[in-house]
């Protein structure tokens, strides 16, 4: 595949979220709000690009027996790399993500795309894909984000948007809201690339 | 008391999957068929009851007083890692018929939100050993009735007249909404 | 074979201990600013002010005894403290306590101040990780206001507080914490 391809695969063909179908831990419970949403999406793409470049760069002295537990590692120090700059730089925001920075970690995507690509591709290529990965995320959790925000409380990024005597649905910012919503996203999406290949 | 408090809370009230979203990849995959999804919610209690009262100890005894906290990211994966492992050379052995039904799940276990966020809670919570260890099982008992219930809808899914797009995960994910919908209403509960 | 258990050994461990320095060095470049935010987090003028009007500073209560027998008894308290002015006169007490219910996402961390004629000059959230839009409202002005005024000796029931529609958890949560601040000040202070 050439560059635009790998990085256009992330976003679109093999979107974490909504084709995948990975990671949902954190897409379900972070798309309270729209910047909730944008930070934790900005978060992964960096962990999931650091990472890719890394363990591609080590692809060749990284012994195949050991591999899981060394992409952990990598894994983990981007991770607890996020956390400690998120923690001194973009104080609101890292209260407002709490525990699920450190749950990046367990993100299944980072781990998949370490094992699918980053182990058997080129550096530059493992790039384009954390950050085309990455990005497919943050799409995602922008649409699912958006949704909830704006049916659940009326606003988009705190700004108001619909008037003040729409009712907020309340179930949409609490969790059956989330995984119902997500539901019809992919559904919406399976619906789509059905007719793209019909 | 406040043991059964914490325990009924863990397990129902603030059930790990349909409040806290943790633990949702296996859940969705894991949960075809009822046995098999037994056999994973007991194999996750296993795996967060060790890996709490262990990742516990090791936080308490050696992160804190060396001040290593930042290193807790990676020291709990890797202790988890190892403990998954372990799990699964011990099924290979003596429940080989659970292995082979887990597959690729297993491994997975290690990358359970679960594991790593009850492990996690438990030090931001500031529990006490015995706290911590009510707090894991309840938590996880929690996942196994989750995932045990949503096999057995999932079950009759299955056989529903669906339109195309829904089919598969769409369908998965706004069952498990309505199911949430259920548990939101324990909310009230008071112990 | 036990050469290459040796070699894979030393492969990962070389790659935990570069991860590890590299985490060292960083945490000790952010340890200062990431104190300041904690810190400030706690400080901010808006939150002295909503606790205890006209309050510029929280001093640590002078009786540190009591504060250590007080946070030895009640696992939940951070700290007690003494609101003082711009003049340095002392406008009353404040607690610092976590809730003792949990909320949704965890425990709430708040600021409870008490007048000298023991009612509660206001409420403050230091730190929470409730849902956003949610059980984040309760750090609102129209939730926090109606603790003002009222008598802090003792505990408020559930039943004399508009929780926040549809962050039930939330709203007890918080009311878990004034009530542990009212049963600290009442103990010990008054």
């Amino acid at each position: 595949m050439n560059k635009l391809q790998i990085f256009k695969n992330g976003v679109t063909t093999e979107n974490p979220i909504l084709v995948q179908q990975v990671g949902m831990c954190a897409t379900l419970a972070i798309t309270t709000s729209l910047i909730n949403g944008i930070g934790m999406g900005v978060a992964v793409i960096a962990v999931l690009t650091g990472s890719n470049i890394v363990i591609s760069a080590l692809r060749k002295y990284i012994p195949d027996e050991v591999r899981i537990p060394a992409f952990v590692i990598i894994i983990a120090a981007f991770t607890t790399i996020i956390d400690l700059l998120m923690h001194a730089y973009t104080f609101a925001l890292y209260q407002a993500l709490g525990v699920f920075i450190p749950l990046i970690v367990v993100n299944c995507i980072i781990l998949a795309r370490a094992e699918a690509f980053a182990f058997k591709n080129g550096i530059l290529d493992s790039t384009i894909d954390g950050l085309g990965m990455g990005v497919g995320y943050l799409v995602a959790m922008i649409l699912l984000s958006s949704i909830r925000e704006i049916l659940g409380n009326g606003t988009i990024l705190g700004l108001r948007i619909l008037p003040e005597a729409y009712e907020p649905m309340m179930m949409a910012i609490q969790p059956p809201g989330a995984f119902i919503i997500l539901g019809l996203l992919i559904g919406f999406v399976n619906y789509l690339s059905r007719r793209k290949n019909a | 008391m406040e043991l059964v408090s914490l325990f009924i809370t863990s397990f129902i009230v603030n059930n790990i999957i349909f409040m806290q979203f943790l633990g949702t990849c296996p859940f969705l995959g894991v949960s075809k068929k009822i046995d098999t999804a037994a056999g994973m919610g007991i194999a996750v209690i296993f795996v967060i009851t060790l890996a709490s009262i262990i990742t516990y100890i090791v936080h308490h005894a050696i992160l804190v007083p060396l001040e290593l906290e930042y290193l807790q990211t990676i020291v709990f994966i890797l202790i988890i890692a190892a403990l998954v492992q372990f799990v699964e050379m011990f099924l290979k052995k003596s429940a080989p018929g659970l292995y082979q039904a887990l597959g690729i799940f297993l491994p997975l276990i290690t990358t359970n939100c679960a594991v790593l966020g009850v492990a996690i809670n438990n030090i931001i919570y500031e529990y006490s050993f015995v706290k911590s260890l009510v707090y894991s099982v309840g938590t996880s008992s929690g996942f196994l009735l989750a995932i045990v219930l949503f096999a057995g809808v999932r079950d009759k899914v299955d056989y529903a007249d669906l339109p195309e797009s829904l089919k598969g995960s769409a369908i998965s994910l706004i069952t498990a909404g309505l199911m949430s919908v259920a548990f939101l209403g324990f909310s009230g509960l008071q112990l | 074979m036990k050469n290459n258990f040796v070699k894979l050994a030393g492969i990962l461990f070389l790659i935990g201990a570069i991860s590890a320095g590299v985490l060292a060095w960083l945490n000790d470049s952010t340890k200062d600013l990431i104190a300041q935010n904690d810190a400030m987090a706690s400080m901010d003028p808006a939150i002295l002010e909503a606790v205890m009007q006209g309050s510029v500073m929280f001093n640590d209560y002078e009786d540190t005894a009591l504060v250590e027998t007080a946070k030895g008894e009640n696992n939940k308290i951070i700290n007690i403290m003494t609101a003082v002015d711009a003049s340095g006169n002392e406008l009353g007490k404040v607690v610092r306590t976590w809730s003792t219910v949990k909320g949704f996402n965890g425990d709430m961390e708040l600021y409870v101040g008490f007048t000298p004629e023991g009612k509660i000059s206001g409420v403050s959230v230091i730190s929470h990780q409730e849902t956003e839009g949610l059980g984040s409202k309760t750090t609102l002005p129209a939730f926090t206001d109606q603790f003002k005024g009222k008598d802090g000796s003792s505990e408020i029931g559930e039943n004399d507080i508009d929780a926040v529609t549809g962050a039930t958890y939330s709203s007890k949560s918080f009311l878990s914490a004034v009530n542990n601040a009212i049963e600290v000040y009442t103990k010990y202070l008054k």
